[in-house]
This record gives structure tokens, sequence and C-alpha cells, in this order.
């Protein structure tokens, strides 16, 4: 199916209550430039509700260069246990030595993440999503209720898309919990990152990874230094107000 | 040619906002520097700055942002600095900068 002749918003409210293998089948049949987006994480869910719709289902993951070693090894099992020719992206190496060179291997942790992740995470992705016309993601609604919540189960991908290029973006674990996520890999016996038995939940980067405490929400194991400076560039309303005023 | 001015927040330790900063940094490091004509500050420690004034006249929250003057009066403020850098400046920004911008305009991406 073509991207223009593909009904995004009736589809969304169809398929609203469907179940992600329901979803992941419609976005498998509708295109054949379509991959499922893996984290090394448990969307691994998706993988395997996918490999048992199709064998040829196309998967790519972003290597940033600072994963974990469980997680590089865990890229690995998957490959094999499902067969996958997995696509893993990488980095433009001169961008990467460029920010090394000038600020260091771990200036996240004072300038923000933003600047590392952007070249090693968000250039290639954009990159590869150029080449797709739809692409299929583990978010889900549940992951950060502040800005997940209205996440639509199909959409059109509003950041990755162009004036010349519509994305699709499938996100057919928008309305499983956690829970249900994990209940999904113990029935099935999927294979997980062994990080998961030590408290990680959300997984990325190694340095910008941290697990988290009983109760504690999977969002605060991630940059979790950046409270204060996330608000940095703030010209505050209070004051704005007050200077208004006179 | 367009008058430019460039709104910065200087924050509560006197230090200039580290976006503001890198902005800055960014327009030097491709001789663009000499285009602005103006840099306003809004001191965070002082509400009645400048700076902080025409952040509430524009209606802009967060610093820096742009304000370009054109010939006939007419004012655009322009908050993203990529936006600024290709329509006014007519500088292609590197892939890592419109990765980065992307980022920050949907810090809740797939990441």
């Amino acid at each position: 199916m073509s991207v223009t002749a593909f009904d995004i918003s009736r589809l969304a409210r169809e398929y609203e209550t469907k179940s992600p293998q329901e979803i992941l089948a419609l976005a498998l049949s509708a295109f054949d430039g379509v991959a499922i987006s893996f984290s090394g994480a448990e969307d691994v869910v998706l993988l395997d509700m996918a490999t048992k719709i199709r064998t040829d289902v196309r998967v790519f993951s972003l290597d940033t260069g600072r994963l974990h070693a469980e997680t590089y090894r865990y890229l690995e099992r998957l490959r094999e246990h499902y067969g996958l020719a997995l696509e893993i992206l990488f980095p433009e190496p001169g961008a990467v030595e460029q920010l090394v060179r000038e600020k260091g291997l771990f200036s996240f942790y004072r300038d923000g993440h933003q600047e590392c992740c952007a070249i090693r995470k968000v250039a290639p992705l954009r990159r590869k999503l150029a080449t797709l016309e739809a692409w299929i993601t583990g978010q889900r609604k549940d992951q950060s209720p502040g800005t997940r919540n209205r996440i639509a189960v199909v959409e059109r991908d509003s950041a990755f898309s162009t004036e010349e290029h519509t994305l699709i973006k499938f996100n057919p674990l928008a309305n499983w919990t956690s829970e249900q996520v994990w209940r999904y890999i113990r029935d099935n016996e999927v294979p997980y990152n062994e990080l998961h038995e030590r408290g990680f939940v959300s997984i990325g980067c190694e340095p910008c990874t941290r697990a988290v405490l009983p109760n504690q929400h999977e969002r605060e194991g991630r940059w979790w230094w950046e409270d204060v400076t996330d608000k940095e560039c703030g010209l505050h309303a209070a004051n704005v107000a007050i200077a208004a005023r006179r | 040619m367009p008058a430019i001015t460039l709104v910065k927040k200087i924050t509560a330790d006197g230090l200039p906002c580290r976006k503001c900063a890198e902005v800055e940094a960014r327009l030097r490091e491709r001789g663009l520097w000499a285009r602005i004509d103006r840099v306003v500050i809004a001191d965070e420690r002082d509400p009645d700055s400048e700076g902080m004034r025409l952040g509430a006249v524009y209606g802009v929250e967060r610093a820096p942002f742009f304000i370009v003057h054109g010939d006939g009066g007419q004012e655009i403020v322009y908050t993203m600095f990529l936006k600024f850098l290709k329509e006014v400046l007519q500088a292609n920004p590197s892939e890592a900068e419109e990765a980065k911008a992307l980022l920050e305009n949907n810090p809740d991406l797939y990441v």
C-alpha cells in the first residue's frame, strides 16, 4: 500500500482497541518498506510477535558505541534465537570524533544528553527512517504518563516526516502496560536483557541508564541528573509577568 | 539587510545559560557572529531587564531568541536556532545540528 492511500485517522480509530499482534499484522501487510526499531529492552515482545506473523521481518537497532556489554550480548542472542538479519546502525564517525575531541567522553553530564544523543542516536535513526515508508516502535503510554499518554497505535510520524516524505509510525504496545509486557515475556519464554534482573527497566546507553528502585518510575533511570538544566533556559513566567506589568 | 537582535539569558549565578552560550559559540565558529547587530540580556536576577521585557512583549518563554527587524519595519521572532540559521543567515546546518534540533523540539523521541 502506498503511504498516501493509507488512511491513518480511520485505522488509528479502528485499531485503537485491537491487540498488538493485530496492529503488527496491519503494519507488516500494508507496507513493504516497514521495519521494527528495537531498543534492546522489553520491546523484544514486538520481535517475538512479528516473527510469528512473518519470518522475513526487518529489524534494526542503534549501536551508539556506549551500550552495556549485556545489551551487545543480548542483540547477538536474539539474532540467533529468531534467525534475524538484525541491522545495526552506527553514528557518523566524524561527528562522534569531533564531539569527543572537543568535549570529552562524558559531556552529557555537564551539557545535557541532547548533543550526544543527536549524534549517536537521532542522526543515524533519521538516515534510516528516510529510507522507510513506516516503522514500528515499542512506545507505550505508561512509559511516560506526561508525554506519551496520547500515543496512537498508528500515526503520522510528526518528528521524522518531511514535506517530501511522509512516515507512518506504528506503536502496537501503546495501550499495554509494563505488567502485560512482562506477562507476555514470561508466558512465551521470550529471551530478555539480563540487565532487567538487576533492576534496570528502561535501557539505553550505559552512562545514561541506571537501575531503579521498586515503585520508582522507569524514566527515573534515564538522564536523572537533568532536572535542573532542563529548566535553565526558561524565561520564568512569574518574572516575565511582573516585568510586563511594570 | 535586516538588523538582528539576539536575546540571551544570564542565570542567577551570573553566567550565560548553557543553550545561549552554545548558540553564540556556534555562530562564532561559522564566522556569523558579526551578523548579530545587538545582544540584549534577559537577566534572571532582574525581572525588569530589557531581555525579560522583550520576552514578555513577544510572548517568548525560552532563551535564546532572535528578533529580525526588516527594512519595512516588520519584525520576525525566531525561537528555533536552526530555522533562524537557514532562513535569515542562509547557512546550512550539519546533520548533527539538525538531529539535535529534532530532539529539542521532540523531547520524547524514541531514544
